[in-house]
């Protein structure tokens, strides 16, 4: 029995934790509580797995949500706030794609250039929802943008990581 | 279908994926997509195209990071780190199992160590005493030996004047004998005229014993008349030093010694006279 959880949580880590990882990494920015922010993640996926059901959605949708809401309340806490890294928001992404691009598998070429395709508006609403755990009501608001606008920005995004994909 | 279209094209999919959504709206995403396959699909497809996304800007944590969240999924031994309060609330019973399964060990480990660290400390401390009482001893064993060695020094040196004495050749012996009233009396001294020296040997005094209101007093007789020279007792026990050097005289006929009251007397109580002897 002992064995065959070793085995189960092995194989998802070994599955989604850099695709986690990079999500909170990006959040969170500082790499100390990135790690700490993984590690409950896994713990509360860990101890929580019965309440996920495939019917729900997919199963690293369900986890992403997990790791996205650990590190807002990371971010949001005191020991964030203690270490000083209020950082311009719009800079940290590209701050830490820069810092850690040496480490992307070289697949990531294409994405990236897809990614830089984006009309800058889409990417960067995209990634102040996915990578910085904005709501799309505070990214309407920082960037002075109506809510509607905000949605269909978004669409339009993900439409466009569509047909990347799909070619 | 126009309106499942409009649904799909409001945003509203993404937003849920995203988990950015009221619970009320979320609620209604669901039962959409229970009761439209186009809206599943969609949900399906943007599920699948974020994850990929996600997987594109992937960041391998450090290798030891996986050992760590290994061992705190799975082990749940004594790491204070693995009790993250979530766990608290989602898996309340593991908890509280854990707890039981880790205090004790913990404990067990603390008593353990701290009874070898109570007995590293007596084993330390009478190791302390017994060295210290051993340092005493060797101190006293040191200062014994300086003690003998001033002694032994002592000795030399005077065993050297002795010596001395006996290569001087201007030194001549005389015995005093006993006297009819104390027939066993008997002392040895010798005398150099050169240097005028006189010196009793103490091993020789065979002199009957005196009480401490009185002392032997030794006299050179100079032509017939008695001349002072100086005091001494009877040696006791092992006070044996030697010789002992008396007062100078330059001329001599004879000695004596006479039984004095103690610090001597001007002129000898003839009758109280015990060795006597000439030249």
């Amino acid at each position: 029995m002992q064995r065959r959880e070793k085995i189960a949580a092995e194989a998802l880590y070994d599955m989604y934790s850099a695709s986690l990882y990079g999500v909170i990494v990006r959040i969170v920015i500082h790499e100390e509580l990135a790690e700490d922010v993984l590690q409950e993640t896994f713990i509360k996926i860990w101890n929580s797995f019965n309440s996920y059901s495939a019917e729900k959605g997919r199963l690293f949708t369900w986890m992403v949500n997990i790791a996205r809401n650990l590190s807002i309340d990371k971010v949001r806490s005191k020991d964030f706030r203690n270490q000083g890294k209020n950082q311009e928001l719009e800079n940290n992404v590209t701050f830490i794609d820069e810092q850690r691009n040496t480490v992307y598998n070289p697949e990531l070429l294409g994405i990236r250039d897809m990614v830089a395709n984006l009309k800058p508006e889409q990417k960067s609403i995209l990634d102040l929802v996915y990578f910085k755990g904005y709501t799309h009501v505070e990214a309407a608001e920082e960037l002075g943008i109506p809510l509607g606008t905000i949605k269909t920005r978004l669409r339009m995004a993900i439409q466009q990581l569509r047909k990347y994909f799909n070619e | 279908m126009e309106d499942v279209k409009a649904y799909i094209e409001s945003g509203i999919l993404e937003l849920y994926v995203l988990g950015d959504i009221s619970p009320e709206d979320k609620l209604q995403v669901e039962q959409m997509a229970a009761q439209y396959p186009d809206i599943k699909a969609e949900l399906d497809d943007i599920a699948q195209l974020m994850e990929r996304y996600a997987g594109e800007h992937a960041i391998e944590p450090a290798e030891q990071l996986r050992q760590k969240i290994m061992n705190s999924l799975l082990v749940n031994l004594g790491d204070d780190r693995n009790f993250i309060k979530q766990r608290k609330h989602t898996d309340e019973e593991e908890f509280e199992d854990d707890k039981i399964i880790t205090l004790p060990q913990r404990n067990q480990f603390y008593k353990y160590a701290f009874a070898a660290c109570l007995t590293l400390l007596l084993i330390s401390i009478y190791g302390l005493v017994n060295l210290y009482s051993k340092l005493q001893d060797s101190n006293t064993q040191i200062a014994a030996l300086q003690a003998d060695k001033t002694r032994f020094a002592n000795q030399v040196n005077l065993m050297d004047s002795q010596l001395d004495m006996y290569r001087d050749t201007s030194f001549k012996v005389l015995k005093l004998k006993g006297m009819p009233k104390s027939p066993g009396a008997a002392m040895v001294l010798a005398w150099s005229p050169v240097n005028k020296k006189v010196m009793v040997d103490v091993q020789s005094i065979k002199l009957p014993q005196h009480d401490k209101q009185h002392q032997y007093q030794l006299w050179a007789l100079v032509k017939g008349k008695p001349m002072d020279m100086g005091v001494f007792d009877n040696p006791t026990g092992t006070d044996t030093a030697g010789v002992k050097e008396m007062k100078n005289v330059a001329l001599a006929d004879g000695f004596a010694v006479t039984l004095e009251p103690t610090g001597g007397s001007i002129n000898p109580s003839l009758d109280h006279m015990v060795v006597i002897g000439q030249f």
